[in-house]
């Protein structure tokens, strides 16, 4: 067999890709669950919150996985969903806010 | 004496003249020789001879030799036998002289029984193709792309990664000169690249073949890029790409993006999209970032995998070889031990493209190491991986012991090993070189590796096998020198050509040493490490040689194909079918409103499955007719047929493994005698029948193993046939143990051998009633 590839690659910590933030709007949401089903990424999942329109609208699960592809805002047919990047200071920990 | 030192060569000559039909007989010293071959002649002349039997070495190996003296002297080729009696008989019978010298008899008199029968012939010509394929992108398979492209012909290189490259791509200088190896290759690549004369196909694979020498038509899967060759290689799409994955070209050392190219030298440049993991999946675009960022506008996720067909004359096989996975040797600790690494990922450590910068570091701190060791011979040599040697890996280690003390003149190099083996050109001097410089050389492999849990340091220890004591020796990082292994797919390349592996996976020359390049399939070429593990120059060498011969047979425009094919009897046909419907060609028309049967010529291969299909007589398989055939087992049934085993080996797998056992002195009892078949499929059940009913004691029947047929699918009506057999054979209360069915590769020797050895009880039991029960109850046929 080939030569297997088990490591960490060794620049991970190098590669910096953005940070999301997923923003929903649970009042706005009527539960049509596009955006969980068609998540590249599987981030999102519904939560236990019933809102206003009486549905359970998603919530992100791990924003981390997030790669900011938009398309949950793409395919919402209301609205509810939006992601921006995360902006750090310059050399910020992950996570620390501007 | 590779003959007269078992056989006793007068007295098969003298027996020889006894054989009817026989004009002269002659025992000769190197008949393959000129002058051997100038006696032909000249008898042939003097004594107006009609048929020439020469009974030496394997038909495989000096048939086209004497055929060419017979039909120097004005003797239709195909008027001429063979009875091979040192790869079948000398050489597997050292030491039972008598016993051989009779077999050797057999031999010739079925070989006269044969030739009394043979029909002239005239061949035809096929045209052959002017184009070229070349399977695989490493440094072979570039060479002779380039080599026949320069020569004039087209080339189609198939290579299944995004780049070619290969190998020699990933390392980072070449022994023995300390060329950096990409700066070397990326000219090449280039130059392939820009070749008018060449069409690259990367990221694509053979999916079927058929054809015949000269005459091969090939598909091609040509997976999509999703990139267009507007791609100027800016690499704004893999800025913005969001996913990751680990780099296969780093050996997984580094990272990449969904989109990407493998390393900043490939050929072609344009980007590739890794469908694997791209947010965008059958056809939902969830993601356009790259698309966005190109602005070229060179990003196409609606590309479709194209099917190609190409038409190629010839085909050189170059498909490399993978390096040994050395996670099952256990006591290394490679995969549990973050400072054992293998050679491959040194490589890439090395290398100034690489994930470190070109800095030596351990992978456990990125510091760069004290002390390193290098273990030698991991996964070559041995039980517990492969047993043969691999060739380039102590000149490898002698030349990156180097490289480490040329930057970091301190570190401290211990090299074990088992033998170093520096044996090329320029090799011994680097070897003393690496010595002068202060690597250490200690006999004898570590029987295990330990990490020191804090410090991920590790202890070596093992015996030092010149001075007789035991070491432990603790160094940063641990270097394991892996192997190289046939490619973990060259299984499909196999059945795609029809090709043999040695036991150790890799492809099979047609001769070990005069047609080292060739394959048993026409047409077909080999280079690089497909054939065996090698270095560079090797590789390189080899490609040339492979594009040389095919150069040969493109140049020379056309082929004649073997006068083997068969000839319709129209008068005996009842227009029943059946040969047409066996024949893996579909070679065979039968008209049964017309009332005709034709054979295609050119589709047909001449493997005989029809000619043993039908009962009618109506298919004169030429060269391997009924009649020749049974003239054959007859000679060798005449006396003690009892005592003896008949095989029928195909010319591609058995009766090249049974010569195989000879090359390799394999010794086995001396009562087989192999009649050779094209293909197994030409064995009719009425040849078996008629042997038992000669009273022979056992029978053998031998082919490729199924999936392995050189003629497709042939053996399949083999199985069938000697199935067909076995049920007549209980019905008729015969022990249908006598028959045997053999599978046996041409670099399986050991398996015929063991055949043969294994049928001596089956022959010891048997009873004399037994033989005539046999006897009557196949009589007639």
């Amino acid at each position: 067999m080939p030569q297997k590839m088990w490591r960490k690659p060794l620049d991970t910590e190098k590669i910096k890709l953005p940070k999301a933030e997923i923003h929903i709007i649970p009042d706005l949401c009527k539960g049509c669950d596009f955006c969980i089903e068609f998540c590249p990424k599987k981030v999102l999942e519904k939560s236990d919150q019933l809102n206003k329109r009486g549905v359970y609208p998603p919530k992100g699960v791990d924003e981390s996985k997030c790669a900011l592809c938009g398309f949950c805002t793409a395919i919402c047919p209301d609205f509810a969903i939006f992601t921006i990047e995360k902006k750090c200071k310059e050399g910020c920990e992950d996570g620390e806010k501007e | 004496m590779n003959i007269a030192g078992t056989v006793n060569c007068e007295e098969v000559a003298k027996f020889a003249a006894t054989l009817p039909h026989v004009i002269i007989a002659k025992d000769n010293r190197y008949t393959c020789s000129d002058q051997g071959q100038e006696l032909i002649k000249n008898d042939i002349k003097e004594y107006n001879i009609n048929r020439v039997v020469v009974a030496s070495c394997s038909p495989r190996l000096h048939e086209p030799t004497f055929r060419k003296a017979c039909e120097e002297a004005g003797l239709n080729k195909y008027l001429f036998e063979m009875a091979n009696i040192r790869e079948h008989c000398s050489w597997v019978h050292l030491h039972e002289k008598e016993a051989a010298t009779e077999k050797a008899k057999d031999l010739v008199r079925a070989a006269v029984a044969k030739a009394t029968l043979l029909e002239p012939a005239i061949e035809t010509e096929v045209p052959i193709i002017k184009k070229a394929l070349v399977i695989g992108g490493g440094v072979a398979g570039i060479q002779a792309a380039l080599d026949l492209a320069d020569t004039g012909y087209i080339v189609y290189l198939v290579e299944k990664e995004p780049s070619i490259g290969g190998r020699m791509a990933q390392i980072d200088k070449t022994f023995p000169t300390m060329d950096c190896s990409i700066c070397i290759l990326a000219p090449k690549m280039s130059d392939l690249g820009h070749h008018p004369n060449i069409e690259l196909l990367t990221n694509s694979e053979v999916q079927a073949v058929e054809g015949y020498i000269g005459n091969f038509k090939v598909k091609v899967l040509k997976k999509p890029r999703y990139v267009t060759n507007d791609c100027s290689a800016c690499n704004d799409c893999s800025e913005v790409c969001p996913v990751t994955a680990p780099n296969e070209f780093d050996v997984g050392l580094a990272t990449r993006k969904a989109i990407y190219t493998p390393f900043a030298q490939a050929v072609p440049s344009t980007y590739i999209v890794d469908c694997e993991i791209c947010l965008n999946k059958e056809g939902v675009m969830a993601c356009e970032k790259c698309i966005k960022a190109c602005e070229r506008q060179a990003i196409d996720f609606d590309m479709k995998p194209e099917t190609l067909e190409l038409e190629v004359g010839t085909i050189i096989v170059a498909t490399g070889a993978d390096v040994h996975d050395p996670s099952s040797l256990t006591n290394y600790g490679y995969t549990h031990y973050p400072n054992v690494i293998t050679s491959l990922e040194f490589e890439r450590l090395i290398n100034a493209g690489g994930p470190s910068g070109g800095n030596l570091i351990r992978p456990s701190d990125m510091k760069i190491p004290e002390a390193v060791a290098f273990i030698q011979c991991v996964g070559s040599r041995s039980e517990k991986g492969n047993l043969y040697c691999s060739n380039v890996c102590c000149m490898n280690t002698i030349k990156d012991s180097l490289l480490i003390k040329e930057h970091w003149p301190d570190v401290k190099i211990y090299v074990f090993y088992v033998d170093v083996r520096a044996f090329g050109k320029g090799f011994e001097d680097l070897y003393r070189r690496a010595k002068e410089e202060g690597a250490v050389f200690i006999r004898g492999l570590p029987a295990e590796v330990v990490e020191d849990w804090k410090t991920h340091n590790l202890w070596l220890i093992g015996e030092n096998t010149l001075q007789k004591e035991l070491y432990k020796v603790n160094v940063d990082m641990v270097i394991l020198s892996v192997g190289i292994e046939p490619c973990h797919d060259s299984n499909v390349i196999q059945r795609l050509f029809t090709l043999s592996r040695t036991s150790d996976g890799f492809f099979m020359e047609a001769h070990p040493k005069l047609r080292p390049v060739d394959t048993p399939t026409g047409g077909v070429f080999l280079a690089g490490c497909a054939e065996s593990p090698k270095d560079i120059k090797d590789s390189v060498t080899q490609a040339s040689a492979a594009a040389a011969r095919a150069s040969i047979l493109m140049a020379q425009g056309k082929v004649t194909v073997e006068a083997i094919t068969p000839e319709p009897i129209t008068e005996n046909c009842q227009l029943c079918g059946l040969c047409s419907r066996v024949c893996p060609y579909n070679a065979i028309v039968v008209d049964k409103e017309q009332k005709l049967v034709e054979v295609i010529e050119a589709a047909c291969a001449g493997c005989g499955t029809c000619g043993a299909e039908c009962q009618f007589e109506a298919l004169h398989m030429r060269h391997f007719t009924n009649a020749q055939i049974l003239a054959q087992i007859d000679a060798l049934t005449e006396e003690d047929a009892d005592k003896k085993i008949i095989a029928f080996c195909c010319n591609w797998c058995a009766y090249a493994g049974a010569d195989f056992a000879g090359v390799s002195r394999m010794q086995y009892p001396p009562n087989v005698r192999i009649i050779r078949t094209m293909c197994s499929g030409r064995v009719s059940q009425k040849f078996v029948e008629h042997a038992f009913a000669r009273g022979a004691g056992a029978v053998i029947v031998a082919g490729c193993h199924p999936g392995d047929c050189h003629y497709i699918d042939a053996n399949y009506q083999t199985q069938k046939r000697v199935e067909r057999l076995w049920k007549k054979m209980e019905r008729l209360g015969v022990d249908k143990d006598r028959l045997q069915l053999l599978w046996a590769s041409a670099a399986e020797g050991e398996r015929v051998a063991s055949k043969v050895r294994e049928m001596q009880a089956t022959l010891k039991k048997l009873i004399l009633e037994e033989v005539e029960k046999s006897k009557t109850a196949f009589a007639g046929s």
